[in-house]
């Protein structure tokens, strides 16, 4: 892995996004901005399914409301996060923090689409069925592990310690 | 007491030198304080863009009252921990954290944030029943709601630019210019 992480270090796109001070600052801004529209429409979706937000609306309209926050929103986060990942592939693959949000991002997003394809056509006021329920709660923990790993892959040595890739 | 005497007391106080301490207390402190900042932002998004008539569909208005009602204790909890972390982070080194135009300014966007929805309640919410539903709130509401995300973004903008102008290094003696400013 680091192998390939510092093969791609050396490609023209990775020199020149490491050299430029401006877009990797944008990249990392837009990135933090975009977090919060994910996350937190990611989040209203789940407390929906508990119960806790929107409840006396239909599954199906809260989905139509934040859904396309939500995906428009993850196509920008993963845009400047690979780039962000091509302007430092070193720091990022040898990253345990950096692993662990990429399993848990995609854990999220599937979990999110299955939850929108099984559950749309569920009237206001009906309960979900107590797997849903379970899926729910994951998803709101995945989504604020998702946001505090993000920050954690610049101290992967302090937050694993043996763990870290980098150690 | 000086703000210079008060500073130094703030980076020798028992929280500053537990987060100096301990390996792990200012990634775990800084991570938190980005998820409380940026749940605050999302969560305010939702009301500043039903202020501005852009997040409900237009066929179900949902009450302006309901939303806030819904999303503000949630904000309010997430910015209660964004407010602990960046006191924390802040008293680890008070000095070069007063000193920072990043930081100033984003005290200073917090500060009109917090103006913008004093004005808000004071003034333009006393109305809302008699356009609580409606998909276009009137104008003075949607200024505040686009003047909201503005702030908003920029003080969760300022916190990440603090992050590029200083750095963390404790080892650093007290007094020493690093250039942040």
């Amino acid at each position: 892995m680091r192998d390939i992480a510092e093969w791609l270090n050396r490609t023209p796109p990775s020199v020149w996004i490491q050299s430029s001070f401006w877009f990797i600052r944008l990249l990392q801004a837009t990135h933090l901005l975009t977090a919060g529209v994910v996350s937190v429409s990611g989040l209203m979706i789940a407390l929906r399914i508990l119960g806790l937000m929107r409840a006396d609306e239909p599954f199906e309209t809260v989905w139509r409301r934040f859904a396309p926050w939500l995906s428009s929103g993850l196509v920008v986060m993963v845009s400047t996060g690979l780039l962000q990942t091509l302007g430092d592939p070193v720091r990022e693959f040898t990253s345990t923090s950096y692993w662990l949000k990429m399993v848990l991002l995609v854990t999220g997003i599937t979990l999110t689409v299955l939850s929108g394809r099984r559950l749309r056509s569920a009237p206001a006021g009906e309960r979900f069925p107590v797997a849903a329920a379970i899926g729910a709660a994951a998803l709101v923990l995945l989504w604020l592990a998702i946001v505090m790993l993000g920050r954690m892959i610049a101290y992967d040595r302090a937050i694993w310690g043996s763990l870290s890739l980098r150690a | 007491m000086s703000s210079e005497d008060l500073l130094g007391a703030i980076e020798h106080s028992t929280p500053a030198e537990w987060m100096r301490g301990a390996v792990a207390a200012m990634p775990i402190v800084e991570s938190v304080h980005v998820l409380a900042a940026v749940t605050v932002l999302g969560t305010l998004l939702i009301v500043d863009l039903r202020l501005l008539g852009l997040l409900e569909l237009r066929e179900a208005p949902r009450a302006l009252t309901r939303v806030s009602r819904e999303l503000l204790p949630l904000a309010w909890l997430a910015f209660g921990a964004a407010v602990v972390t960046g006191s924390l982070m802040f008293s680890t080194s008070a000095h070069s954290y007063f000193f920072n135009t990043a930081f100033r300014l984003k005290m200073l966007a917090l500060l009109c944030a917090g103006l913008n929805m004093a004005v808000f309640q004071l003034v333009t919410f006393r109305g809302v029943a008699s356009w609580d539903v409606n998909a276009l709130p009137p104008r003075a509401a949607r200024v505040a709601g686009a003047v909201s995300l503005l702030l908003w973004a920029s003080v969760v903008l300022l916190g990440r630019w603090i992050g590029f102008t200083k750095g963390y290094d404790f080892s650093i003696p007290d007094g020493v210019d690093l250039g942040f400013h």
